[in-house]
């Protein structure tokens, strides 16, 4: 039994140490005979209980005793703690390939893979008295209202909705990836603006605007107002300039800002929005499923092509 | 006396360390350590003439003929013998092979052993038994474990073969070689005696002990791995029959005929290990030099000193003679119902210790008592008195967890 116990002991450490990798083989040998009811021809068990009693009689005579009495009881809590360890290692990585996070999806425990947590920082937002508390499973979009923002690839199986805030590090993290995926696989896709820094709030108008006098042209405002330096959109007056570049007809925008309907849409949108729960920029939802923080491109792509084990 | 540093420099592997503690080597049964005399020697046959001897008449092979010769008398001289009556071999086994298989044994023909016996002199006549249909009997030995003569002079009428082993590698016990002899030669009985472990520790003189044949390993004395020497009285090897022929065995052949050479040729069938055979006649000669006196100076000594200390636990047992004196350089103990194993590894782990465990090729033995097997220490002169208390300090922590 040492044997097999000691072949998955010894196999695992392996991956790690070519020592160990030495004796894995001779326990791999120790089951093959053992398997064909042959006796272990290198006293394999022997072997490694020896070298730690006497590693331990060097310290105490009592471990030694109690621990060459009952080995094989260590053995097998020794196997049992190493599986299950290698069990929540080996989970941690499916995890973390595939939210970007060891704990699950937007569970921002300690991963040795993102020891920083990157991949789960948002900008928080400031939302009075929530109605529920900010826990990533109360976010959502059952019941949201989505229909008055930019929207693209109408039609598509997919569907991908970016909240974020232009002037959010972790939004413009995630934004070419976001950019990437929808490009990639064709989803349809809808971008909102979430006000969450007040140098940038101004912004949630001018998309309204800029969206509903232009349409699609909208879209390369977008990439530029997340990939410009930021300081060149932290006020109102570069932004004259910048709608001109688009070769935006600027006055029209202006009677559209100044548009009590404009006001009024864009309170909805914002009402809408926080009816998501979210607490944080950027969250994503793609098929509704909520992906909270910058996560890698392959978090993003794999809830559209599938592979789920746990 | 022994001089101690020049033997620690004769010795490689005395200065070796593993893990920072010297190397203790206890196992001098199975192998002897090989001092840098043999080694050289052995050296400077392959880098100076790597030649064939008795067939090739260059300078080169002419050298190696000379140095086999040399090394023949040299094994000649140690036991007393001629020279045409030591037949190289690769070991003990093969010299018993030898003479199994060229001894005209016939159906009934009867065999008496030991019950101490190794393998090596014991299956051959198993074999035996299946193929011819001889006979085999033991003689046991006395509780003490020390020879029971009475019982071997009943058992030796009408026997064809006594073949015994000279000094047990089991328990280190001596057999009265002498007086076996020559019961056995009064009963019109042949006597060979496996010599694998007296011929490493002490002085034998063939023409003294009038033995038959005898046969005993290199490896065991200082020498290279695979070297062995089967002796046979001259006017007896005439009448053995090789049982191994071909290239070296003839003085000429036709395509229907041959004529076979004499002793010790016939038996030497094909190219010899002659680096080998080199390096036995050099390490005789180093034993020599140390003489049989120290060597058992020395293993006396050392034998007594552990066998008193671990007399001192009641649980362990040691096989054969309690006298230390009468066990040549062996100490072999058991704990009833434990695996003796875990002790060496643990004498290993913990202090380089290195002895052997196991039934030792002598199952027979541990199987007819129902021993599961025993821990080994077997000495020869380049051991110390350190070592040995190194060894006895390790051991006596490790029988606290036994
Ligand atoms: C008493 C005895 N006989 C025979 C042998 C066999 O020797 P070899 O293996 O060199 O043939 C040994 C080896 O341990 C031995 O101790």
């Amino acid at each position: 039994m040492i044997c097999i116990i000691a072949l998955i002991v010894f196999s695992i450490l392996g991956i790690f140490s070519a020592t160990h990798r030495v004796l894995a083989k001779e326990a791999l040998d120790c089951v093959f005979r053992r398997v064909t009811l042959r006796p272990c021809n290198t006293g394999f068990n022997e072997k490694i209980k020896s070298q730690l009693v006497a590693r331990l009689l060097n310290r105490s005579v009592f471990a030694a005793r109690i621990f060459n009495k009952y080995f094989e009881v260590f053995s097998w809590a020794f196997l049992i703690l190493m599986v299950a360890s290698t069990f929540w290692v080996v989970k941690g990585g499916y995890n973390y390939y595939l939210y970007g996070s060891c704990n699950g999806l937007n569970q921002s425990g300690f991963c040795a893979f993102d020891p920083k947590g990157e991949n789960n920082k948002v900008t928080e937002i400031n939302v009075q008295c929530p109605e529920v508390e900010k826990k990533e499973e109360n976010v959502t979009l059952d019941n949201v209202d989505l229909s008055s923002f930019p929207t693209k690839n109408i039609g598509s199986k997919n569907t991908v909705v970016l909240i974020g805030c232009y002037e959010c590090d972790y939004t413009r993290k995630a934004y070419p990836d976001i950019q990437k995926l929808v490009k990639e696989q064709k989803t349809n896709y809808t971008f909102a603006h979430y006000p969450a820094k007040e140098t940038t709030n101004y912004l949630s108008e001018i998309g309204y605007c800029v969206y509903k006098e232009y349409g699609e042209r909208f879209w390369q405002f977008n990439d530029y107002l997340f990939t410009v330096d930021k300081v060149a959109i932290y006020g109102k007056d570069y932004m004259e300039r910048i709608l001109d570049n688009f070769e935006f007809d600027v006055n029209k925008i202006n009677q559209c800002l100044n548009n009590s309907e404009t006001v009024d849409a864009v309170e909805y949108q914002l009402e809408q929005l926080q009816k998501t729960h979210l607490y944080g920029t950027p969250t994503v939802f793609i098929n509704g499923k909520a992906f909270v923080g910058p996560k890698p491109y392959r978090v993003y792509r794999t809830e559209i092509k599938k592979f789920i084990i746990f | 006396m022994l001089n101690y540093e020049k033997i620690k420099n004769d010795f490689p592997l005395l200065s070796k360390q593993i893990n920072d503690k010297k190397i203790i080597y206890f196992d001098s049964s199975c192998m002897s350590l090989k001092p840098r005399q043999v080694i050289e020697a052995m050296n400077e046959y392959y880098f100076e003439f790597p030649a064939c001897a008795g067939r090739s008449s260059h300078r080169l092979g002419e050298l190696v003929t000379k140095k086999i010769k040399g090394a023949r008398q040299a094994v000649a001289r140690f036991i007393n013998a001629d020279e045409q009556e030591i037949v190289f071999t690769r070991n003990t086994t093969e010299g018993i092979n030898l003479l199994a298989n060229s001894l005209d044994l016939r159906n009934g023909d009867l065999v008496l052993t030991t019950d101490k016996e190794h393998n090596s002199n014991l299956i051959p006549w198993q074999v035996l038994i299946k193929k011819k249909g001889i006979r085999h009997e033991i003689v046991k030995s006395n509780d003490d474990s020390v020879f029971n003569f009475e019982k071997y002079k009943e058992l030796v009428r009408g026997v064809k073969l006594v073949s015994m082993v000279h000094t047990s590698n089991l328990d280190g016990a001596t057999i009265p070689a002498k007086e076996i002899i020559k019961i056995a030669h009064e009963n019109g009985a042949l006597v060979f005696l496996d010599a694998a472990q007296s011929a490493p520790h002490k002085k034998i003189d063939v023409r003294d002990l009038d033995v038959d044949f005898m046969a005993f390993s290199g490896h065991k004395m200082l020498g290279p791995t695979g070297t062995g020497v089967f002796y046979g009285k001259y006017n007896l090897l005439e009448k053995l029959e090789p049982f191994m022929v071909g290239g070296d065995t003839v003085e000429y052949s036709t395509y229907t005929d041959h004529k076979m050479l004499q002793s010790p040729e016939k038996f030497e069938a094909g190219l010899q290990d002659y680096a080998g055979i080199i390096g036995l006649g050099e390490a005789i000669k180093y034993l020599e030099a140390i003489g049989f006196d120290n060597i058992r100076e020395q293993e006396l000594k050392l034998n007594r000193y552990i066998t008193e200390e671990i007399s001192k636990f009641p649980k362990i047992k040691i096989i054969g003679p309690s006298d230390s004196a009468l066990r040549s350089g062996i100490i072999s103990f058991y704990i009833d119902g434990t695996d003796m194993h875990q002790t060496t590894l643990i004498l290993d782990e913990m202090s380089n210790v290195m002895i052997r465990s196991g039934q030792h090729c002598v199952h027979s033995w541990f199987n007819d008592r129902k021993i599961k097997n025993s821990a080994r220490v077997s000495l020869y002169f380049y051991n110390t008195m350190d070592e040995a208390k190194i060894f006895i300090e390790t051991f006596n922590k490790i029988i606290k967890i036994l």
